[in-house]
């Protein structure tokens, strides 16, 4: 699940400030589980531009905005988008650069992107992976530190690490000392000794 | 007679190493003029690499400064600011311009200084830097490229001190592993503590040089418990600070006592003070080191 946050109403506003006939095009996958683009997310948005004298020509809800098969699929959807001068995308930022792919308008987006993330036990989880295309978190018991510690660090914690918590937020587990332990609990403390090389960052 | 670190370093002598910050600007007269009161004292003295990710003029350029003014210097090297190609292109040139000391570490994340928006690099840890110089050292590059002509680092790496973060001993562990030549520590203040640190990377076998900030106030010492990663000022130190009628004084006399322990349990101390080094003669001369 892709982690997004919904900019500020003043933010959106500024951005459309020379924009009008907004089409909006929300994400029934993960911004819809997230609040940030789901259909009352949708709807709300549309009401909100209209206070602030924006007119909204309509909206569609794609089953995913960084799958969009084609133009006409929206148009398929909801006609409206044909008198559009603008498309306001509810998604994260691959939905929007997917819906700039079919859509010859300018192209803006109402969310930030944080992170590739999930949820379990009905807790969000942020940062599970930065998609580096060089995988090796079975190294790691399943916790991956290039996404999780801050600097990315692979071959242990960083001085700032302290009883287990993390420099960066005092608040949040080192992912260190959350690898240390699963690793304990698989029987895998050798992996600690591990030096592992820097990842390839070729372009994928 | 010895010359330079690394033969310091095989010596049986006890070391001391000091720290000096580049300016924050283009003027280097202060922390010159702070460098030139250690000579004869340090055998050599850590340039900082934009330490707590506070922008200062780059450790390199200072490091030559120092250089050319007749100092051992050890010119630090972080993880936070390049990538591959710029570290490797930094230790190229501070090699070429006469460099032969580094000591290597992660580096403060850029929130803590004074650039907080900064993209963060992190592109190497500090292991695999390590590693990275030791290639130099062979004469190839990080992709295996021959150099026209390679380097032959001293290479340090640092550690904090304390033996239950069993984490931190084993990448300890992995930076001897890649070859550092030298450990410089967290400021130790916990002697107690220290020791069993020694003890529990002693067959680790690497000089390790202990870190000493000297404490300036009870206000400072608090600080550092609270703040500083890795620091442990214990309840002992925090009372004679409290009841000292000259705290300066009282945070020399209780460095100075931590010196002379230290000279029993490793290789040497590595002096970081807050601020200028004007103190420093006088704490070593206190701690019975006399000019060499």
């Amino acid at each position: 699940m892709i982690i997004t946050s919904a900019k500020p109403l003043e933010e959106i506003l500024e951005i459309l400030k020379d924009e009008d006939d907004i089409f909006i095009i929300g994400c029934n996958v993960c911004a819809a589980k997230l609040k940030t683009g789901g259909e009352p997310e949708v709807l709300d948005m549309c009401r909100r531009l209209e206070e602030h004298g924006k007119h909204v020509l309509g909206w569609a809800l794609p089953t995913a905005a960084c799958s969009i098969r084609s133009y006409e699929s929206l148009v398929e959807k909801n006609e409206k988008i044909k008198e559009a001068h603008c498309v306001l995308v509810m998604g994260c930022g691959s939905g929007v650069s997917a819906t700039a792919n079919v859509v010859d308008l300018p192209v803006y987006g109402s969310n930030n992107t944080l992170s590739l993330g999930g949820s379990s036990s009905g807790k969000l989880l942020s940062n599970q992976c930065i998609m580096c295309g060089d995988c090796t978190v079975g190294e790691f018991g399943g916790l991956c530190p290039k996404s999780q510690c801050p600097k990315g660090l692979l071959n242990g914690p960083c001085g700032g690490s302290v009883a287990g918590k993390c420099e960066v937020n005092r608040e949040d587990d080192c992912i260190w000392a959350l690898i240390y332990e699963r690793l304990k609990k698989i029987n895998r403390l050798d992996l600690l000794y591990v030096i592992h090389a820097p990842k390839e960052h070729a372009f994928k | 007679m010895l010359f330079n670190f690394r033969e310091k370093l095989n010596s049986s002598k006890f070391l001391v190493t000091a720290e000096i910050s580049p300016p924050k600007g283009t003027n280097v007269s202060a922390p010159l003029e702070d460098a030139s009161q250690l000579k004869g004292l340090a055998d050599a003295l850590n340039v900082t690499d934009n330490q707590c990710s506070i922008m200062h003029m780059s450790s390199l350029a200072f490091s030559k400064l120092l250089l050319d003014e007749g100092h051992e210097v050890i010119m630090q090297l972080t993880c936070r600011d390049r990538n591959r190609i710029g570290l490797q292109s930094d230790l190229l040139g501070a090699y070429a311009l006469g460099l032969r000391n580094v000591c290597v570490m992660t580096g403060d994340f850029p929130s803590c200084g004074d650039h907080p928006g900064s993209k963060p690099v992190y592109d190497l840890d500090s292991v695999q830097l390590l590693e990275l110089v030791r290639k130099l050292d062979k004469g190839i590059d990080l992709a295996g490229n021959k150099l026209d002509g390679g380097t032959c680092f001293c290479m340090g790496a640092v550690s904090g001190i304390n033996p239950q973060e069993v984490l931190q001993l084993i990448k300890l562990e992995k930076k001897v592993g890649c070859g550092a030549d030298f450990i410089q520590t967290q400021a130790v203040y916990d002697v107690g503590m220290f020791e069993e640190f020694v003890e529990s990377t002693a067959h680790l076998d690497v000089p390790i040089l202990a870190g000493l900030i000297p404490l300036k106030s009870l206000r400072m010492a608090e600080y550092m418990n609270e703040h500083i990663s890795g620091i442990h000022v214990p309840e002992e130190v925090l009372s004679r600070l409290k009841t000292a009628s000259d705290p300066v004084e009282e945070g020399l006399s209780i460095a100075s006592g931590t010196i002379k322990e230290l000279t029993k349990l490793c290789r040497g101390v590595h002096i970081m003070p807050i601020g200028s080094h004007k103190n420093t003669p006088r704490l070593l001369s206190m701690a019975g080191i006399s000019p060499k």
